[in-house]
């Protein structure tokens, strides 16, 4: 049975961070989910979608993150509870709904939980989403144990209900992804019904829209100063005191614990971040001399405490704030307990060392020589690695040094080896035609390269259509390349409009891509980028021709594939294969490079890694002797 | 032969000096070049420091007497028209290929009738107005399959990466025809040092050529002239009539042959060869003359097929009177001498003919 739908109150189980959130969510007695994948956030839908039938909720994965936010909203304002789920920069999508939303209020409990990766581990950027909260006047939450991803994400919903506006849970990538004990609470019956009145009209009387968000945050902050999400551990008169959220809960503890600090120094640890809950924070605030304060990813936590010290009367006892502005903690990338100890040491003028110099000589020793030098690559068999070599080759023939822009997705690899340097711009989610359309305008001041735009299936709907209508609107000189591998793939193969597939796994009508390029007017063709010689010719050619143009690239992620359909044998004939004699310079192993092709050093040929090859025989096509063969396949 | 370069000196001293003929003998070798249309590129360097590209390549350093010596054995006497044994006026002796076929039809006869008799079992074709503009290569296995590509092309196709394909699949007797740059290249290829796809080729038919156009350019010319997908026939009538004549579904179309003169390819202008001089029978036309095809014998191999095709009514022959061949020697030799100019005007040096290896005997003729 799932963690999700255990019905056993008090037992507890061993749950990600992400679930537990899900959990909560199902406690609140969740109605309505609603999410475009992201990592890390994209197991929080994924664990409702699984017991949506069970619990008769609605999951759905929608376009984008703010058509999710959007129907999550719609389902709060016909007085259901609703949760969307999305990565960092999925809140950077919902922006123009969320600046507005706050004015118009909501009904029913409504939960965004926005999953920050520090680090950028999955990511194009850090970005700290907690700024939103700020930026839209809306309460924020910060777990900072699976526990509290559970229990909080419940209370978000109540918040958000008393107070009539979106609650943002943040999240972060240790949080999300990690695992850790939670004690399950009960599971409600769900007994609400949907229903619309009044009236949610952000944009009339706006100030006095705003003053009433202002007082709506004042309400929150009143409920905040005696949340059970923030408490204080260590000794009452501590004159040292680290002050933190989320994660930095626990490396804190574990950072004064290993410099043995826990009878001087107290950790201040606060859930619920803004808006602040100050008497709370003064209080614990007013014996401590010196504050550290620990968090991922902005000196968010850090500006706003600066700011309410800043507010005490000049009778207070001035306080020394150490953190990212110090230059103690970074203030950028994630942290753990070796930054955290090493900051408090250095503050406290103590020795501290990670680990020891011997050991970890050792270790480097032990563990080095086995793993072999490896650049990020795109899986054995992805599609994208020949559909990159397909445009590396057209941009190649066409002689004009024509370039990529880049998009979000497997793909995005495509800017290192594994797409063979293609993508020489990557920002955002469509990012990569709006580039190519302005590109391709700029024949009038001199330029003449070819652009390529490439762009994945599900970032087609996400967000690059309206970039594709520009260019055709504009006639601007494009050719944007839809890299279609069928799903999702890089957060887990999620379904999209043209999955034939809906979250829970039935069937859903299927939004052709070629279909929507025909219907802008623009020449759209269908290749398989596996037959890569005539993908060359094809891209060649419509890279002659002018105005926007669309080559969709259609090959099912191989990994899917291999799985579903059972993975073919894939052998080198060592007979054919002629090693360093033949003039392809071990092109298979050396420049394609798929993970599934090795040089066999002993043998001096070119050989399968049976283990990690899916059977999907590009490089069958490819090996100029035609040493490589595809069992069942042979020619 | 100069060896000891790849495919970066390929693609420096070819490919980006605006030398490549596009004849193909470098594309199929190796994963690393490839051709569209009548673009040839190297996408990747491969690393090897000494490929077959370079060395089968019909603009890299040629020495003409050595390829003379390798291919027939001595060394050339005639230095416009290259090495022969023969030349007469020759015609398919079916009127059905004659019809089919540019001019006489001495081509697809003699291909057809190589297969039949058993000298080559299939035969590297270049296949015309496939549904475009531009021609492509074909290996054809039967009569029906040669007659298919029956007709002149414009624009030169890189036929020889078919014979490199077909050569990495099976051994058997091949034959080849082509274009003077793609005579050239496979006989370079025939006596490099590399292992290549040329050791199977029995019978290498060469056309008289004096240039080819860009694919790219005619394109664009043509686009709003004619519909590409349903062109027939290109022909180009003899002076004065200075046209070249496109004829489609929807009729003929006549246009100014200075014009199409502009997409000349580049390298056609240092082309050396009129009348594929290396094949073992090279085929052109005769000026004024409809269904007859100038004949070129040139090798043992050539005269054995010639006289057999002779024999079994395969072609006729007539002779070709003599003014007509003085015509041609001249042609030819006024190639020889622009091609030349051109080198020295490119080179800025009367001893640097580029690619071409010749001695300096040789070399006074023309410049």
């Amino acid at each position: 049975m799932s963690t999700l739908t255990l019905d056993r109150p008090g037992q507890t189980v061993l749950m990600m961070g992400n679930e537990a959130i899900a959990r909560g969510a199902i406690e609140a007695g969740v109605d309505f989910c609603a999410a475009y994948p992201g990592t890390p956030s994209s197991e929080i839908p994924e664990s409702l979608a699984r017991v949506a039938e069970h619990f008769g909720l609605y999951a759905e994965w929608s376009t984008n993150e703010i058509v999710a936010l959007e129907a999550a909203t719609a389902a709060s304002l016909a007085g259901l509870r609703a949760i969307v789920a999305m990565k960092q920069n999925g809140v950077n999508v919902c922006a123009d709904f969320l600046m507005t939303v706050n004015l118009s209020g909501t009904k029913g409990g409504l939960v965004i939980a926005a999953c920050d990766d520090p680090s950028a581990i999955s990511s194009s950027n850090e970005q700290d989403s907690r700024n939103f909260a700020r930026f839209a006047d809306l309460p924020l939450l910060e777990p900072a144990t699976f526990q509290e991803a559970k229990d909080m994400t419940k209370w978000a919903f109540e918040l958000s209900e008393k107070i009539g506006l979106p609650c943002i849970l943040r999240s972060v990538t240790r949080i999300s992804h990690s695992r850790g004990n939670v004690e399950l609470g009960e599971i409600p019956e769900r007994t609400r019904t949907a229903h619309f009145e009044g009236a949610y009209i952000s944009g009339a009387f706006v100030p006095i829209q705003h003053s009433a968000l202002h007082q709506k945050l004042a309400q929150a902050q009143e409920e905040f100063e005696s949340s059970e999400f923030n408490w204080y551990a260590g000794p009452e008169d501590a004159r040292f005191v680290v002050m933190t959220s989320g994660s930095g809960w626990l490396y804190s503890r574990e950072a004064v614990a290993a410099l043995g600090l826990e009878n001087e120094v107290g950790i201040l640890k606060l859930g619920t971040t803004w808006p602040l809950p100050e008497r709370y924070v003064i209080e614990h605030l007013k014996r401590a001399k010196e504050v550290l304060i620990v968090e991922e990813t902005d000196p968010f936590l850090e500006q706003n405490v600066k700011v309410l010290l800043a507010e005490q009367p000049e009778t207070q006892d001035r306080i020394e704030v150490y953190g990212a502005k110090s230059g103690h903690l970074p203030g950028f990338g994630d942290i753990n307990q070796d930054k955290v100890a090493r900051a408090l040491a250095t503050i406290k003028g103590l020795e501290y060392r990670t680990r020891d110099e011997q050991y970890a000589k050792k270790a480097g020793e032990l563990a080095l020589p086995g793993l072999p030098p490896r650049m990020p690559t795109f899986c054995p068999g992805c599609p994208h690695r020949a559909s990159l070599w397909a445009i590396k080759a057209a941009l190649k023939l066409d002689g004009r040094n024509g370039f990529v822009t880049g998009d979000i997705g497997c793909y995005s690899l495509g800017a290192g080896p594994a797409g063979f340097w293609q993508l020489k711009t990557l920002h955002c989610m469509g990012a990569g035609t709006g580039l190519a359309s302005g590109f391709g305008q700029l024949g009038r001041f001199g330029f003449d390269q070819p652009v390529v735009a490439v762009c994945g299936d599900s970032t087609f709907f996400h967000a690059a259509i309206p970039g594709l209508i520009n260019a055709r609107f504009n006639n601007s000189n494009v050719l944007m390349v839809v890299l279609d591998n069928g799903g999702t793939a890089m957060t887990g193969f999620q379904p999209h409009p043209s999955s034939g597939r809906d979250a829970v796994g039935k069937p859903a009508p299927v939004v052709e891509i070629e279909e929507i390029c025909k219907a802008i007017g623009v020449d759209v063709a269908v290749r398989d980028p596996f037959e890569v010689d005539q993908a060359i010719e094809d891209l060649y050619d419509m890279l002659q021709n002018d105005g926007a143009k669309v080559m969709v690239f259609r090959r099912r992620c191989y990994l899917v594939e291999a799985k579903e359909k059972g993975k073919r044998r894939v052998y080198v004939n060592a007979e054919k294969c002629i090693g360093d004699d033949c003039g392809c310079a071990r092109f298979c192993s050396r420049v394609f490079n798929c993970p599934g092709l090795i040089w066999d050093h002993d043998a001096q040929r070119a050989r399968i890694d049976e283990v990690v090859c899916t059977g999907c025989g590009v490089c069958a096509t490819l090996c100029p002797r035609g040493a490589i063969a595809v069992e069942g396949d042979e020619r | 032969m100069e060896t000891g370069k790849g495919c970066l000196d390929l693609e420096n001293e070819v490919i980006n000096a605006g030398l490549c003929t596009s004849c193909g003998a470098c594309v199929n070798v190796c994963p690393y070049i490839k051709v569209v249309k009548d673009t040839v590129a190297v996408i990747e360097p491969c690393g090897i420091a000494e490929g077959q590209c370079y060395d089968s390549c019909p603009r890299t350093p040629t020495d003409i007497a050595a390829l003379d010596r390798a291919v027939f054995g001595k060394e050339r006497s005639d230095s416009s028209l290259g090495p022969y044994l023969s030349i007469e006026m020759a015609q398919a002796g079916d009127s059905s290929v004659r019809s089919r076929a540019q001019y006489g039809g001495v081509v697809s006869a003699l291909v057809s009738f190589a297969m039949d008799a058993g000298e080559i079992e299939s035969a590297v074709l270049t296949r015309p107005f496939d549904g475009s503009l531009m021609p492509s290569p074909t290996l054809a296995a039967n009569s029906s399959g040669v007659l298919d590509c029956a007709g002149s092309n414009y624009i030169a196709s890189a036929t020889l990466a078919q014979l490199n394909k077909a050569a990495k699949q099976s051994s058997e007797a091949i034959g080849v025809v082509g274009l003077p740059c793609q005579v050239l290249a496979l006989r370079k290829m025939q006596a490099s040092k590399h292992e290549t796809g040329a050791e199977g080729v029995k019978l290498t038919i060469g056309l008289f050529c004096t240039w080819a156009l860009s694919y790219q350019g005619l394109r664009d010319f043509l686009r709003d002239k004619v519909n590409a997908s349903s062109v027939r026939r290109f022909d180009i009538p003899p002076p004065p009539a200075n046209v070249m004549e496109i004829v489609t579904d929807a009729g003929s179309v006549k246009l100014p042959l200075d014009d199409i003169r502009e997409f000349i390819k580049p390298t056609c202008s240092v082309c050396f060869d009129m009348t594929s001089e290396f094949a073992d029978i090279s085929v052109g036309m005769v000026e004024g003359i409809e269904d007859w095809n100038t004949l070129i014998v040139r090798t043992a191999v050539g005269k054995r097929l010639i006289e057999k095709a002779k024999l079994e009514g395969a072609i006729e022959t007539k002779p070709l009177e003599e003014a007509r061949l003085d015509h041609l020697r001249e042609a030819s030799l006024q190639k020889k001498k622009r091609a030349i100019a051109e080198i020295v005007r490119r080179t800025g040096d009367e001893s640097d003919l580029s690619y071409l290896r010749l001695s300096d005997g040789d070399r006074r003729k023309f410049v």
